[in-house]
């Protein structure tokens, strides 16, 4: 299981780490303590800069910035871990199905997921979105079900790989049934290419949620996500630019954090 | 230019791989000559250092390794201060190598003529024409009947047997004085290896080119070269002329070696004698039985709606085997022989016919008490990666029976001893293993459940000598133990003697043979299977007998 010892751990590796663990902990800071209320509103403190009572300043309507972006940042992580679950589960078992078993039903599904990949994905959510109201719920259904055909592909060239290799021959021969191949002794072995295109996942629907609710589609007001915390930051760019910034600097952080540590998995660190 | 002119001389050469903080030695301390047109061996097992040798030769290290220490001249020159410059030209016109697997060392986009004839661009000023000509003659030269064909070839559109001499054709054809040659017929079927080392006899003689062999072979050595050198863990352990050499070995593991050999055919039939022994299978009645057997393979039809076609494999095959027996299957690649072996297990389901065990019909599915086993000719590949050893054994017993917790974990414990592991490798992954480790661990497998019949494909074609001899050991033991029916698949005729007590011979797909063992040595009928002993034993060195 590749090398042992401190010495081959890359640096990229490392600064993910550490990234991702700034970034963790402040959001879990953020479930039990937020130095202000980040809903509560104050009349004399409307757009002001970073203070030391404020580090990193007040929004239009007066709002701590650092108490927000801490809640905002647990929502949006909340929401892109549940898109990524849903997308990543029924993936897996759409792709360990088809690859496994293959045939007509492989033809039949793959063409379904065609069908779903061939569709701008924003374009899809805003059909869903306008179909069923918007809401955290709704965004999270709507994406996790996007997610769906990547995580499908992805499992299902590994299954088909694996299915030819002995130890499933093996499996068969004392007498496991199909599920159990399926998920107790092939699956694991696709862990190698799942665990980084899980973390990129999340990447991809922290922004993809961001998009949303920039849009004004996601969570809603006066509930704090990245995405809704950028939005509304748009009208103020140029008299408080520290407004956008925070959040920002905040999504950069964690999908660079999550790429490097994604990054070094693949290489075969961890 | 004297006959005792010496080529090539390594002085004190060590290479390591640096690992953190400490090297790891791969080549230790290692000296040697070689002479105008002679061929020297190099016989190592796998990891001995071998191949690291050859390519500090060559100047083709990995980019990881460090030449720590030593000298490497050739007629005079230090190679290993020669600039790179320097270095190229000698390659491929003075010193070339060839390498074990043909098909990776072909660009596959290109042409063979394209590429045989980039190597004589590279080294020698000569006209369209002339290029064209050199190189269908040293394609012809190699043995290749046919070099206007192989020239416009692809190398997959090539078989086994003539990639290789085109790599050969390659080698020679800027004329060096040394070849390096790496396993260059392990790769390749019995039939085939025998020719290619003919071949490479011949060459050494008409044009006096000195060779390289490096082989894990010890009968490729015996026969092929002048002079032999066994290799260590990196170190030299033995060297001397070779006749001389494996007749009277010096060291504990040259004398290991000889012995691991199969000595079949040079004792003439020594060894039947003492696997002949367990005659007692005679009496007893039939374990299983195939009959009119047709096997299928099924191609990928074209598109949704593609027809599904499939190519037969096995044509009408009839094979009773008897309990106690070791039925052995041989054959050369592409025969048939692991397809037979999927469809008596059951892994296969593309059958017309019947196989019949224990008088119970079973068509197409395996559905019976105790099914058959199988061990796998690659341990790397047949272990689950993501599983302890323990939960690999413990696995069937879940799966098949109804023991407890406790009863499963004192069954595999006692599984374990029985391969001659201890509990501890029950903790470990397979990558943890050695691979003779591991085939132990996969045989421990198979027999956990008890089973009557065991199929082993080729279950030691991918060991080196020594353990290829103590899994042969342990799965005799383990046969008179629990009494247990084999049928044994390889290409490998003297590992076929030595263990079974009847031989079937396929060739594409029929069986062409199906005899006792002794009976089939002294007496094939087949023109084929004289094809194949013969081959067998030029590589040996023998005559039949």
């Amino acid at each position: 299981m590749g090398k042992n010892g401190g010495s081959t751990y890359d640096f990229n590796f490392i600064l993910g780490l550490l990234l991702t663990s700034l970034v963790l902990f402040i959001v879990f800071l953020g479930f039990f303590y937020t130095p202000y209320d980040p809903n509560k509103m104050e009349a004399a403190l409307i757009n002001k800069p970073p203070s030391l009572s404020h580090p990193l300043g007040t929004d239009n309507f007066g709002r701590d910035i650092l108490s927000r972006v801490m809640k905002g940042a647990g929502t949006t992580y909340v929401i892109a871990a549940a898109i990524v679950c849903i997308g990543a589960s029924l993936g897996i078992l759409v792709g360990a199905l088809t690859g496994y078993f293959g045939g007509w039903f492989d033809e039949v599904v793959m063409r379904l997921n065609d069908v779903l990949t061939s569709f701008p994905s924003i374009l899809l959510a805003l059909v869903f979105v306008s179909l069923f109201g918007p809401g955290s719920y709704n965004i999270v259904f709507a994406l996790g079900l996007l997610f769906v055909p990547s995580y499908a592909r992805l499992v299902r060239g590994e299954f088909i790989v694996l299915k030819e290799r002995d130890f499933v021959n093996n499996a068969k021969l004392m007498g496991a049934g199909s599920l159990r191949i399926i998920f107790v002794h092939i699956l694991p072995n696709t862990r190698r290419v799942l665990l980084p295109s899980l973390l990129i996942g999340f990447n991809n629907a922290v922004l993809a949620e961001a998009g949303l609710s920039y849009l004004g589609l996601g969570v809603q007001p006066p509930d704090a996500s990245l995405g809704r915390m950028l939005s509304e930051a748009q009208g103020y760019l140029l008299d408080s630019p520290w407004y956008a910034l925070a959040p920002g600097l905040m999504i950069v952080l964690t999908v660079l954090g999550f790429s490097l540590v994604s990054g070094g998995l693949e290489n075969g660190q961890g | 230019m004297g006959k005792d002119e010496t080529l090539l001389c390594i002085e004190d050469l060590t290479i390591g791989f640096p690992t953190g903080k400490c090297v790891k030695r791969v080549v230790d301390h290692i000296s040697l000559e070689v002479k105008k047109g002679e061929i020297l061996g190099i016989l190592g097992e796998s990891g001995s250092g071998k191949t690291i040798t050859a390519l500090a030769v060559m100047g083709l290290l990995p980019a990881a390794a460090r030449i720590l220490r030593g000298r490497i001249q050739y007629r005079g020159r230090d190679l290993l201060t020669l600039e790179e410059g320097e270095r190229r030209r000698l390659r491929g016109a003075e010193i070339s190598m060839v390498y074990q697997d043909p098909m990776a060392s072909f660009n596959p986009l290109l042409t063979v003529g394209a590429q045989v004839e980039e190597m004589l661009r590279l080294h020698a000023k000569h006209t369209q024409e002339e290029y064209r000509a050199l190189t269908l003659k040293a394609l012809k030269e190699v043995g290749l009947t046919e070099p206007l064909e192989v020239y416009h070839r692809y190398p997959h559109q090539l078989s086994g047997g003539m990639r290789q001499r085109a790599m050969l054709a390659m080698a020679i054809i800027a004329g060096p004085k040394l070849v390096l040659a790496d396993e260059p017929t392990t790769a390749l079927d019995v039939t085939t290896q025998g020719k290619i080392l003919q071949l490479l006899r011949e060459l050494n003689e008409k044009y006096g080119m000195s060779i390289v062999l490096i082989s894990h072979d010890l009968r490729v050595i015996q026969n092929t070269c002048h002079r032999a050198i066994v290799m260590k863990d990196g170190r030299i352990v033995e060297a001397g002329m070779t006749q001389e050499l494996f007749a009277r070995p010096q060291t504990k593991y040259t004398r290991q070696l000889v012995a691991a050999a199969p000595r079949l055919f040079s004792d003439g039939g020594g060894l039947r004698v003492t696997c002949a022994k367990n005659t007692s299978y005679k009496e007893q009645r039939e374990i299983f039985t195939i009959q009119n057997l047709n096997v299928f393979y099924p191609e990928k039809g074209s598109g949704l709606l593609g027809k599904k076609r499939r190519k037969q494999v096995i044509k009408n095959a009839n094979i009773s085997v008897l309990q106690g027996e070791t039925l052995g299957i041989v054959g050369e690649s592409g025969s048939g022989k692991s397809t037979l072996a999927k469809a008596i297990v059951g892994l296969n389901r593309e059958i017309e016919g019947v196989i019949k065990f224990n008088d119970v019909a079973a068509k197409g599915k395996g559905e019976l008490a105790a099914r058959p086993q199988m061990v796998f000719q690659d341990p790397f590949g047949s272990l689950n990666p993501t599983k302890k050893i323990g939960w690999l054994l413990e696995e069937p017993l879940k799966l098949q029976t109804n023991l407890s917790k406790k009863e499963r974990i004192a069954r595999v414990r006692e599984m374990i001893r029985q391969v001659g592991l201890t509990y501890e490798f029950l903790e470990r992954y397979p990558s943890q293993l050695s691979g003779g480790q591991r085939q132990r661990a996969a045989i421990a497998a198979a027999l956990i459940v008890n089973p009557k019949l065991v199929i082993l494909d080729e279950p030691v074609s991918s060991l080196d000598v020594t353990i290829q001899a103590q899994i042969l050991r342990l799965l005799k033991e383990l046969q008179d133990k629990y009494s247990l029916t084999y049928l044994f698949i390889s290409h490998d005729l003297n590992v076929v003697f030595q263990i079974c007590n009847r031989v079937c011979v396929l060739y594409r797909g029929e069986i062409i043979e199906i005899k006792e063992a002794q009976e089939l040595l002294y007496r094939p009928q087949h023109e084929y299977t004289k094809e194949l002993l013969e081959s067998a034993m030029v590589k040996m060195g023998n005559r039949l007998p």
